[in-house]
């Protein structure tokens, strides 16, 4: 997955019963510290955040920490310090940011930890379900390719995200693994997420089964590219692929045929589910008791929070006029190079 | 070779010119036992058609860029952002090529590669002015490089993916249709044969002319040799058919430019006043300095060099992957160092060869891709790698007699 690098600007899309809260939260002052706002995606999430709480008529104060723990860790004194009523984080370092999480639980105040988790207990988390990314590309790769020979690429190993994915994937086709009707023939993790080390793997798993392979788990829309350049170089372009991240590229690849299915994530949500839960906590409602609230506990500690979980939309070539309608991308950069077997969005 | 009566013959033509390199038959060798290794222990598939196919397009990129590595090295100096400026200038190739320049307009992948190209040379010139006109270390002006240039890549297109490229800029990165051909490999086989055994009896001519002794047996010998594993070479690509057709794909198109640059590369280093001057920098700057070598320059030109090649490097990635993405090229300076390491180039300045960076970079590949289809897992090739980097270093300290 691609966390850095969301793009445009896109329609709010009304997709989870989470988002209608109730009005309660009148002079509360809420406070984001950002951890690398100058990338281009936390804008989006911004303006989903800015617009919930406007809506419930409470403040939004931010600060950015620039990539920086020492930035931060000061920033969050200082949101502390004009009396914010919710503190949301964006943690730069999930681990260096524990001080001064505990600063602020200290002081009564709650903490939302925002798309990166912070494992901290007492801590509230907020992202788009990072397993349920993994469900959405298995589950789809499953309905067009029921039985046969599948290749996993995998993410960065070094990036907790990527075992999440992998986790939720798993946890669809491992039945089908059982009862023998999918068989992992090569699975490799892809160092960086580069789409060139996916590529390369790619083509040497193809060598090592002789081009026999039904389908394949790729991890993002980088990672798919990769996948999607080594099958065409031997004439399988085609075969069912996944990703996730909503790439322009990949969108195109999924109007071509090329590519199967991508597990997108609209921020604005994010954003707007963050309001929702920063002024409920604000407001004194007990974390356990916001609406739709689980206990998340697949972190690599094993803590268990109280978390509020978006799902992914899943994009496949049946619902392309979705990321069309809500300006995620034009129809001319979808449909580029789209002639026969034009699907629907494309007409 | 204008310069030619200015330096004695023998600095240039007679230590490297006398028989077979021992060094760069050895990474031969080491090559070879890998080769059959990863052969037996995948049942038989690295030594086919296929793969090796495979082997030269994924080892083409990384040794471009070791070629240029490895004269980087020669003059004691090293680039850490190589990766990072092939990202970047694969960026800004993208951008204008897919949004900014017509898409249809048939000038437009040739003007963009050109762009490319200039600003690789000019990414390097930068680079070199730090190094050699205002004296800061080459490894803390091309660590900021690496910073510098990743970011760029990334706000080039606010780190979206581009795509798709033109379809003949595509050629370039050797995809289904981007090999030469059987015939076209024949040919060239037979044009780089006939040149090479031209210049070989033109350098055999001027050195007995000049009163050195010429192994002529040992140079026809290595001629045969040459000749023989580019027939095998030509042969095993023409053998690698494109799919359900029985049309072979022959020699593909990264690997020409690979062979481009390497034979440039070679005359580079091994005939012009340039290519003497680098390594009398590496061996000794102040000597070079005091004979009136213009070290500065010299520099700057090794690190232009160097831009270009991360530029041709950049063409080559984006047109094989179809996208520019502003990761592409992570962590490939260090592949790039590798090899040339592997292949000889010395850290402390004044020696190493372009064929040696080239040899490096298909071993590295070649661990890369045997331990993939034998399905070991990323961090286990990296264990692998590290070792015989090691490993290699170490031999061919032995083998050269140093301390």
């Amino acid at each position: 997955m691609k966390r850095r690098t969301l793009m445009s600007l896109m329609a709010g899309l009304s997709m989870s019963a989470l988002l209608t809260a109730p009005a309660l939260a009148a002079d509360i002052t809420v406070g984001m510290s950002w951890a690398n706002y100058q990338e281009e995606r936390w804008k989006i999430d911004e303006s989903g955040l800015r617009a919930g709480l406007e809506e419930m008529g409470a403040t939004l104060v931010t600060a950015d920490a620039q990539s920086s723990n020492e930035r931060q860790a000061s920033d969050i004194d200082g949101l502390l310090a004009r009396g914010v009523d919710a503190l949301l984080i964006v943690a730069w370092d999930s681990e260096a940011v524990i001080p001064s999480v505990e600063r602020a639980l200290a002081e009564g105040i709650p903490v939302i930890a925002y798309e990166r988790q912070i494992e901290y207990p007492g801590v509230f988390y907020v992202a788009f379900d990072p397993v349920e990314v993994g469900r959405i590309q298995a589950r789809e790769l499953v309905k067009v390719q029921p039985k046969g020979d599948y290749v996993i690429i995998k993410g960065s190993p070094t990036d907790q995200y990527a075992h999440y994915v992998l986790t939720g994937q798993k946890e669809i086709i491992d039945p089908l693994i059982d009862n023998g009707d999918i068989k992992i023939v090569g699975e490799q993790w892809t160092d960086g997420w580069v789409p060139d080390n996916a590529q390369k793997n790619m083509e040497n798993i193809l060598t090592a089964v002789n081009d026999k392979v039904d389908a394949v788990l790729a991890s993002n829309d980088g990672t798919a590219g990769g996948v999607v350049a080594a099958l065409s170089s031997v004439g399988l372009e085609g075969i069912p692929v996944s990703g996730q991240d909503g790439d322009i590229a990949a969108l195109n690849r999924i109007a071509l045929g090329s590519q199967t299915v991508t597990a997108w994530k609209d921020a604005r949500e994010l954003g707007r589910l963050g309001a929702k839960v920063a002024a409920a906590l604000a407001s004194g409602t007990a974390p356990e008791e916001i609406e739709g609230a689980v206990v998340w506990d697949k972190g690599p500690k094993g803590t268990a929070q109280n978390a509020a979980v978006l799902a992914p939309v899943t994009i496949t070539r049946d619902n392309l006029d979705v990321v069309l309608d809500a300006d995620w991308i034009s129809k001319e950069d979808l449909c580029a190079g789209v002639t026969d077997n034009a699907p629907d969005a494309c007409k | 070779m204008t310069t030619e009566s200015l330096d004695p013959p023998a600095m240039n033509v007679a230590p490297r010119d006398s028989g077979f390199n021992v060094r760069t038959l050895s990474l031969v060798g080491l090559l070879f036992v890998i080769a059959v290794t990863f052969h037996l222990l995948s049942g038989g598939l690295f030594l086919t058609a296929r793969n090796l196919y495979n082997i030269v397009v994924q080892t083409s990129v990384v040794a471009i860029l070791a070629c240029g590595m490895t004269i980087v090295i020669v003059t004691r100096n090293i680039d850490l952002s190589v990766g990072s400026v092939l990202g970047c200038v694969g960026m800004v190739i993208a951008l204008l090529q897919i949004q900014i320049f017509p898409q249809e307009a048939a000038w437009n992948w040739p003007l963009t590669v050109v762009i490319g190209l200039a600003l690789g040379a000019l990414i390097g010139a930068w680079h070199g002015f730090w190094i050699a006109y205002l004296g800061v270390p080459s490894f803390v002006v091309t660590l900021g490089g690496l910073l510098i240039f990743r970011g760029a890549a990334f706000e080039v297109a606010q780190g979206k993916t581009l795509a798709p490229f033109d379809p003949i800029y595509r050629l370039f990165g050797g995809g289904i249709d981007g090999a030469l051909g059987v015939g076209p490999s024949w040919m060239l086989f037979v044009v780089i044969m006939v040149l090479y055994g031209l210049g070989e009896i033109l350098v055999h001519r001027r050195q007995t002319r000049l009163g050195f002794h010429s192994k002529a047996r040992a140079k026809v010998l290595r001629f045969a040799l040459v000749l023989v594993a580019a027939a095998a070479f030509v042969a095993t690509m023409n053998s690698y058919l494109k799919p359900r057709s029985d049309i072979g794909r022959g020699v593909p198109i990264p690997a020409l430019v690979l062979l481009s640059v390497v034979l440039f590369m070679e005359f580079v280093t091994r005939f012009t006043t340039f290519g003497r001057y680098i390594f009398a920098i590496g061996g000794n700057i102040d000597a070079a300095r005091l004979n009136g070598i213009p070290t500065r320059r010299t520099v700057l030109v090794a690190f232009i060099t160097m831009g270009v090649l991360c530029a041709i490097a950049a063409v080559v990635t984006t047109a094989r992957l179809n996208a520019g993405t502003s990761s592409t090229g992570e962590l490939l300076e260090l592949s790039a160092i590798a090899a040339a390491v592997i292949g000889g180039a010395s850290l402390s300045g004044g020696r190493g060869t372009i064929a040696g960076a080239v040899v490096g970079a298909l071993i590295i590949q070649s661990l890369e891709s045997g331990m993939v289809l034998i399905g070991a897992s990323s961090s286990q090739r990296m264990v692998a790698i590290g070792l015989v980097l090691m490993a290699a270093v170490f031999a061919d300290k032995y083998l050269s007699g140093e301390e």
